[in-house]
């Protein structure tokens, strides 16, 4: 039989991630957020983390950052961020201070372009000429080129080892559907990495999603796990 | 002399080819002698099966009465409805593809070097040819498996040193499977690893216009 | 000093400048008021990177799952669909949206922006969405405050080092005045009530001109007071009718009659437009090979519109038959010469049309490498793998075959049928759609729309009596 792929807890579902490993984190805005694997993640205690994800805004609470990714950085597991936001203005907290000091390595990325450099990835594509970051600092060590529709920047792919996504339901292969704005950077996100890892709200049978709507097809779905 | 020496039948190439499949992994196949390999998967395996018309986990081929326009596979055959299906747009299908999501796909040949660069789009005498989505596949699929008659109908070798037909893809090839022979295509040359049954490594040699290296564990077709 | 305007007022004056039929882009912070003053079903969509396409006011218990800039749940009008952080993306780069509104902490006479919260991450410059809506409105709306809470001024004469869009801000809307930015210089047009023109310039750091007829500011909504526009045309010459001689034109189909549009290709045959340019999978398998097509029945496919002479290239990955000896029209009009081709590996077509579409000028890619395709192109080893330079692909005219449309262009498929007819949609200055039925917006859920009608200009139902077959 093919390598099973529900896994009883989160914990077992992130057992398996090493020190140094780059983990997608899907979500935006608190929609999204698979928030029982990253609690997973703080339990296993790898480090040496790189995340790559979306914070803020929160407009519903009071911290502008997320706080299971907080927790890690807390925890000392994570060592490098990627992201076009990753905490919202004025509501740094533990992320700011070890940035800060010097502790956490944070790259900025215009969002478009992360989710464009991770599509790259997810595509097999070696490269993107994208104009979003001509005459802005982002250009910077890049090259740039003249198309006849104007000026674009190379901008190169993003791959990851794993991708932590919320589901609104996936059925035992790994076809997968979403609520609303969790859908955001999750289905790129599950393209570009290694191991996709699926939070479900519901896991069905085969053939009970409408096979017109899933989002994420199976083959870019490898783990799914039960939202708790 | 192989004149005339018997082959074997393009359902036993197919299910030669099944057992290289990957428990559970995502293969796609081309036209041909790969489309068989679907009917000889392992009993108690999985494969699901990737089609860049925009479909995967495909099942069987449909029968007439339950043929509908909106649910083929990449050669036009029309397809069943199974549970499990998922659909997408082209663009996805080749994310899929070239992305390394695929772990399989088996093509059909016109030409494979020694060094496994696969010819298979076009005929140059014919002028024209058909793409597809061969070069994707032979650029993206994380193995390429090619399936085949180990020579065309006069006995010319397809097999060769060098390709002289326009290529799909460098170096892409990992293993032939013909109805002589299972072949690896190395950086130093052709591995012959299997003759098939009745035949000797001297008389697939005449039938291929690359040198064959033995290996070590050379062995008759194993199914 | 006069009263300044308060948000809600300012948003109205931005919603002042949407007209009907617009996508408009919003940031986070003012802009994002503008869905809590818009009339309901107001013709125009707000595209939120909440993922949210054509949303309303914020809304607590909204239910849907969506939220908008700020991270507020909302709900969707009625035609509003689901999007994905990359849809969003595509859309702007893609000069699908046309006008983004942004709030910068910093304006300067040549319309460079620096977005609010880099300003607000010293040194770590975060900005979050405002380098994609800078680079991405066709017009740029900055909405900001005139000053800062130490009174010091937002707009100013030179621009921040790190500025996330430069020459980009097309129109100023502040808690005083309505300033437009024209060749690198401000011109105030209007000013809030009680204001004059030397209050407001005594507040800008950088050189103002008034307008010569300064106005106050007062928001105007009638224009989106009206109904939305249908797209739907009543029949197939009237939808491309107006196509010219010599245009390109997307049409697809993966190769069988499944999700070709018959009845537009009937027509565009039927209209006679010549010199065309035809971007496609294939060209014309169907007819002569029953590719995809149930036994014993004729397929109308490409062959009807290249046997009328009116096709002089095809830019395709499987333009001829898989059959020597069953040659398609357009494989004997390729050996007479009477046409160009230009052959693209599938895949590279599929990315080719996504690139047009998506603002991606250009990309590099594995597929054909060390091959025929490579002939001409740039090649270049990124990371240890060889790849080619391909790029992007526009046309005139697209003609896709959906399975539903509502009114305002959201599309659904059926099955495989959706293969390359929602790659090309964006990617067409008028792209038509050829369905079974039209239905009102709202009746299609918004979580399975495949195309939103953001890509789609044109809607035709195929008519009852019409046969895919001859």
């Amino acid at each position: 039989m093919p390598q099973e792929k529900l896994y009883a807890t989160p914990q077992a579902a992130v057992a398996d991630i090493q020190n140094g490993s780059t983990i997608l984190v899907a979500g935006f805005a608190g929609y999204g957020f698979a928030e029982g694997l990253l609690a997973a993640l703080l339990e296993v205690g790898s480090n040496d983390l790189t995340l790559i994800y979306r914070a803020g805004p929160y407009a519903e609470v009071e911290s502008g950052s997320l706080p299971a990714v907080e927790n890690l950085v807390s925890n000392g597991q994570v060592s490098k961020l990627i992201s076009p936001m990753p905490y919202e203005p004025g509501s740094g907290g533990v992320i700011e201070q070890q940035w800060q000091a010097g502790q956490l390595d944070i790259e900025i990325v215009p969002q478009g372009v992360l989710v464009e450099r991770l599509r790259a990835g997810g595509a097999g594509i070696g490269g993107v000429f994208l104009p979003t970051a001509v005459g802005t600092r982002f250009e910077t060590g890049k090259e740039r080129r003249n198309f006849s529709d104007g000026e674009a920047v190379l901008e190169l792919p993003l791959k990851a080892d794993y991708a932590f996504i919320r589901v609104a339901a996936a059925d035992t292969l790994g076809n997968a559907i979403y609520q609303g704005s969790s859908r955001n950077w999750a289905p790129i996100m599950a393209m570009a990495a290694r191991v996709t890892i699926a939070e479900a709200d519901r896991i069905v049978e085969p053939g009970e999603l409408d096979p017109e709507a899933i989002i994420s097809p199976g083959i870019f779905v490898n783990r799914i796990v039960a939202a708790r | 002399m192989v004149e005339g020496k018997e082959r074997l039948p393009r359902e036993v190439v197919a299910m030669r080819v099944a057992k290289e499949l990957p428990d559970g992994g995502f293969v796609n196949l081309g036209l041909g002698i790969p489309t068989l390999v679907s009917n000889f998967i392992p009993e108690g395996g999985v494969v699901f099966y990737h089609s860049e018309s925009g479909v995967l986990n495909c099942g069987p081929l449909a029968e007439e009465e339950e043929q509908d326009i909106d649910l083929i596979n990449a050669g036009g055959q029309f397809l069943q409805r199974v549970p499990g299906m998922a659909f997408f747009s082209t663009v996805d299908g080749f994310a899929m593809i070239r992305g390394g999501h695929v772990d399989v796909t088996v093509l059909g040949a016109h030409q494979v070097s020694a060094t496994g660069d696969l010819a298979n789009w076009m005929l140059p005498e014919r002028g024209v040819g058909n793409i597809g989505g061969a070069m994707d596949l032979a650029a993206g699929a994380k193995q390429v498996i090619v399936a085949m008659e180990h020579t065309d109908r006069q006995d010319g070798a397809k097999i060769v040193q060098e390709c002289t037909y326009p290529i799909t893809g460098k170096g892409c090839v990992s293993l032939i499977v013909t109805d002589l022979a299972v072949m690896q295509p190395t950086p130093d040359g052709l591995v012959l690893r299997e003759v098939a049954p009745g035949w000797t490594m001297e008389e697939v040699q005449e039938l291929t216009a690359a040198t064959l290296i033995p290996a070590p564990d050379l062995k008759e077709y194993e199914l | 000093m006069p009263q300044k305007l308060d948000e809600l007022t300012m948003a109205l004056r931005a919603a002042s400048e949407l007209r009907q039929g617009q996508v408009v882009a919003v940031g986070s912070g003012l802009p994002a008021k503008i869905a809590e003053i818009l009339p309901a079903q107001a013709p125009v969509q707000l595209l939120s990177d909440g993922g949210a396409l054509g949303y309303g006011p914020s809304q607590p218990d909204a239910g849907a799952g969506v939220c908008g800039p700020d991270g507020r749940p909302v709900a969707l009008e009625s035609g509003g669909s689901v999007v994905g952080m990359v849809d969003w993306a595509a859309m702007l780069r893609g000069g699908h949206v046309d006008v983004a509104v942004v709030q910068p902490a910093r304006v300067t006479p040549s319309g460079d922006l620096l977005g609010w919260t880099t300003a607000a991450t010293p040194g770590l410059f975060a900005p979050g969405r405002t380098v994609d809506l800078a680079a991405g409105g066709g017009t740029v709306i900055a909405m900001l405050p005139h000053t800062g809470s130490d009174g010091s001024a937002n707009i100013v004469a030179e621009s921040s080092p790190v500025a996330d869009g430069r020459s980009c801000v097309n129109l100023i809307i502040t808690d005083i005045a309505v300033i437009r930015v024209e060749n690198g210089a401000l011109v105030l047009e209007e000013v809030a009530p009680g204001w004059s023109y030397d209050e407001v310039a005594a507040l800008t750091g950088a050189p103002l001109t008034p307008a010569d007829d300064l106005k106050e500011i007062s928001p105007d909504l009638e224009a989106l007071k009206t109904a939305r526009h249908s797209k739907v045309f009543p029949d197939g010459p009237s939808a491309i009718g107006d196509m010219p001689d010599g245009a390109t034109v997307m049409i697809d189909g993966f190769g069988g009659p499944g999700g070709m549009a018959h009845y537009l290709l009937v027509t565009l045959r039927d209209q006679g437009t010549r010199g065309l340019t035809i971007i496609s999978n294939t060209i014309g398998i169907a007819r002569i090979v029953n590719f995809g097509t149930p036994a014993g029945k004729l397929a109308i496919d490409h062959s009807v519109i290249v046997d009328n002479g009116q096709v002089v290239k095809a830019i395709a990955s499987y333009p001829v038959s898989p059959s020597m000896s069953r040659p398609s029209s357009f494989e004997l009009a390729y050996r007479r010469g009477e046409v160009e081709l230009e052959l693209v590996p599938q895949g590279t077509l599929a990315e080719r049309l996504r690139a047009g579409g998506a603002g991606i000028y250009a990309f590099y890619t594995p597929t054909g490498a060390g091959t025929l395709i490579a002939e001409g192109k740039e090649s270049r080893v990124i990371d240890g793998k060889e790849y080619i330079l391909e790029h992007g692909l526009k046309a005139d005219y697209c003609l896709i075959r959906g399975h539903k449309a509502d009114t305002l262009g959201n599309v659904v498929y059926k099955g495989t049928s959706r293969n390359f007819n929602a790659v090309m949609a964006p990617s067409a200055a008028i792209t038509v759609v050829e369905v079974d039925e039209v239905v009102e917006p709202g009746e299609l859920d918004p979580e399975l729309i495949v195309t939103p009608g953001v890509y789609v200009d044109r809607i035709v139902i195929r008519p009852e009596a019409f046969s895919a077959y001859e």
